[in-house]
């Protein structure tokens, strides 16, 4: 399940910043329309993954369960801890996907 | 706040009735219409049915709510009663049950 | 048109949530504090031990008690323990008197490592919650139907709150605390949206639940009238053998595990029933545990003979449809759900009780503006204040005085179990009274206050009441009883920061209004 909550938040959070407005929020200006096309692109291929990471360990019955939790639990942290440590939400955000090699290796 | 015509509260009482009475009867109907005709072992068809059954009630309420007034909610619950009640007629008619 | 039909689903959504959102909100406490029933129950009987036993060392030493003290009864029952319910429960049916009549039952619980008999303070523990939950403490089958139909309501502003809401995908990610009621919206609107899956899931799955009591009709239309036919058919029970009145010893039952883990090729068993055991016949039904996957498979059952260990017979495997029924039910239950899964089940229900609380205070918030001039607010709005009050920070006081009964009531008192329930309800029916005679904001500071005092001190009032306290229970590993004092110590916490930001906010209104009058006064001179 780490993985794939890894996964998660690191997709979430590149889907928020491919929004004009949040991205103002957090990174200061408006996205480029490259930037925002590869936020958005990343964010649903991060989704997939944390997907497949659920699913690949635990099969398809409880690994969608887990997906489900996954998924609402990583986007209340996120709506939850951006108005008050944007900047925590979004180093976040990168150390997920920096552990996530790691948090791979240790579940296959 | 300002004092609602004693129409308007008639015709929000009669939508809730016709939404809580009538949507009821139309998902009864229609779980009813869908075990009689599904191609399955009895018991699996009534499961079905019955699981099917709330999302007809939901679709009644949202209608008796969106439609433009209380007479077209119940008119709208009728002739759904009525289609459902003769396609499960003739599920019966014709020996599916 | 389309206008119309937003602004129809927005009423919808307004009266449906508003007339059951008090019901519904005590439904999702209650229902959510029943995801740790166990553990619950394990505070709550502090004296109960909880053991590691393997399945077929406590079938052991269930079957030898019961062939000491029960070995002349029609029938035996095992509840084998596991990782949440330590306990190791045997039931047994004396032989009726009379042949069709119901034998007496008899329930004891024992030590599964040492076989005996263990008594914990009489108490409904976690139970309380579950069944409150869908029965609301109301005769059968009242309890049931209300809260089924509670539940319909639910769906009905679950769906139109989805419709209503304009800006679903771009208000995905924006929370705005600090703005009023604008903040208190973009929460609803978090809560509600963000846990979505969980909301639909849970609501849908309980209307599956009960889809059999309130909507007969396809039974009826299908089996002619006949519903025992339709039960039989979904629930096949295993056709157990007559009694041959013949004598002959009880195989050990501890084999017959492995053999219905073959059946099953894996799982857990959860309960034996043994049917005239010293019998030629006696035969044993091992029933699956319900817990072993998400998918709950209703009456999974293998039968063997009790005496030559002999098959008799399996249930067959489950159908779609189902199966379909069956996961509503196990994602409903979380039976499946380990200690990680288990806890986002908890903030998965946490933040559907948010969701409508949440609710409420938009409700009344939004039409208090309009009377905020005038010092007497209208009947109307009085009363929805009150239920407010009432039934959120008050059914929390409640709760916690159902966990101080428990503690403070003495261990040998006749009906302690009853009264713990009383103390809920006495408790319940206390803050609404309060409510009714202090003013909106002072009853929600009260009340807040007085639940962050009860909560906080829970793992206080355990020390100085029972040696289990929490810094024996981290000593010892026992996670459910320190995980529930920590709990209710961070829920205390919780409730103080609220009741401090109300009264807070309640002191920042009262300086707007003074700032306000001298302005107008100036006018006036002028």
């Amino acid at each position: 399940m780490l993985l794939s909550l890894l996964l998660c938040y690191g997709a979430f959070t590149a889907l928020c910043l491919s929004m004009d407005r949040h991205h103002a929020e957090l990174l200061g200006g408006k996205p480029t329309a490259r930037r925002r096309r590869l936020l958005k692109l990343g964010g649903w291929l991060l989704l997939a993954l944390s997907l497949w990471a659920a699913v690949s360990s635990t099969g398809w019955g409880l690994g969608l369960v887990e997906w489900c939790a996954v998924l609402m639990l990583s986007a209340l942290l996120l709506v939850l801890l951006m108005p008050y440590r944007p900047r925590l939400a979004l180093s976040m955000a990168a150390l997920s996907l920096l552990v996530s090699p790691v948090a791979a290796f240790a579940q296959y | 706040m300002k004092v609602l015509p004693v129409s308007y509260r008639l015709a929000v009482t009669s939508r809730v009735l016709a939404a809580v009475l009538g949507g009821y009867i139309v998902a009864a109907l229609a779980s009813v219409s869908l075990t009689l005709w599904v191609p399955m072992a009895r018991a699996d068809a009534v499961v079905t049915g019955m699981m099917t059954s709330f999302l007809a009630y939901l679709g009644a309420v949202i209608w008796c709510f969106a439609c433009r007034s209380a007479w077209q909610a119940w008119l709208g619950l009728i002739v759904s009663s009525l289609v459902l009640a003769a396609t499960s007629g003739l599920a019966y008619w014709m020996g599916l049950s | 048109m389309k206008e119309g039909f937003r602004q129809a689903m927005a009423w919808l959504h307004t009266w449906a949530g508003l007339i059951f959102g008090w019901l519904l909100f005590s439904i999702f406490l209650t229902g959510t504090l029943a995801y740790f029933k166990d553990e619950i129950s394990h505070w709550m009987q502090p004296e109960i031990p909880a053991r590691s036993v393997t399945s077929e060392a406590s079938l052991n030493v269930a079957q030898n008690y019961l062939q000491q003290h029960a070995a002349g009864a029609s029938r035996w029952l095992i509840d084998l323990p596991d990782a949440r319910e330590p306990g190791l429960s045997v039931r047994w049916q004396q032989t009726p008197a009379k042949r069709g009549e119901r034998g007496q039952f008899t329930e004891k619980l024992l030590d599964p490592q040492t076989g005996a008999e263990v008594q914990g303070r009489a108490t409904t523990g976690g139970e309380f919650f579950y069944r409150f939950h869908f029965q609301l403490q109301m005769p059968y089958p009242w309890g049931r139907w209300l809260s089924t139909i509670a539940a319909m309501v639910m769906f009905v502003a679950l769906i139109s709150g989805i419709i209503t809401h304009k800006k679903i995908f771009k208000d995905f990610f924006t929370f705005r605390p600090r703005k009023g009621q604008r903040s208190w919206l973009d929460g609803h609107n978090a809560v509600g949206v963000l846990v979505l899956p969980f909301h639909l899931m849970i609501t849908y799955s309980s209307l599956v639940i009960f889809m059999s009591m309130v909507m007969p009709a396809s039974i009826l239309a299908a089996y002619n009238g006949d519903a025992r036919a339709f039960y039989d058919e979904v629930f096949p029970a295993s056709t157990t053998p007559e009694r041959a009145d013949q004598p002959a010893p009880l195989a050990s039952l501890a084999p017959l595990l492995e053999k219905a883990r073959e059946q099953w090729s894996g799982g857990r068993v959860g309960r034996l029933t043994v049917n005239n055991p010293g019998d030629a016949n006696a035969s044993v039904v091992l029933v699956r545990d319900g817990a072993d996957r998400v998918v709950h498979d209703f009456g999974s059952a293998v039968t063997f003979n009790g005496v030559t260990g002999q098959l008799l017979g399996t249930t067959p495997e489950q159908s779609l449809p189902r199966a379909i029924a069956g996961s509503f039910y196990g994602l409903h239950m979380g039976h499946f759900a380990g200690p990680v899964l288990r806890w986002l089940y908890f903030i998965c229900g946490l933040a559907g009780t948010a969701m409508i609380g949440t609710g409420l205070v938009i409700w009344l918030g939004k039409r208090q503006l309009k009377h905020a001039k005038s010092a007497v607010m209208p009947f109307e709005l009085r009363l929805v204040e009150v239920l407010n009050i009432a039934s959120m920070s008050g059914l929390m006081v409640a709760v916690a005085v159902f966990f101080w009964a428990n503690r403070v009531l003495p261990v040998e008192m006749a009906g302690r179990a009853d009264w713990e329930v009383n103390g809920f309800f006495i408790a319940w029916g206390l803050s609404l009274l309060h409510a009714m005679v202090r003013r909106g904001r002072a009853a929600w500071v009260e009340q807040l206050a007085l639940a962050a005092l009860l909560f906080g001190a829970v793992p206080l009032l355990n020390a100085l009441t029972t040696p289990f306290h929490l810094g024996n229970a981290l000593a010892q590993g026992d996670w459910a009883m320190a995980g529930f004092d920590l709990t209710c110590l961070g829920s205390g916490v919780f409730f103080a920061w609220a009741a401090w930001k109300m009264q807070r906010s309640g002191r920042a209104e009262i300086v707007t209004q003074v700032r306000a009058r001298p302005i107008t006064l100036e006018r006036e001179a002028n």
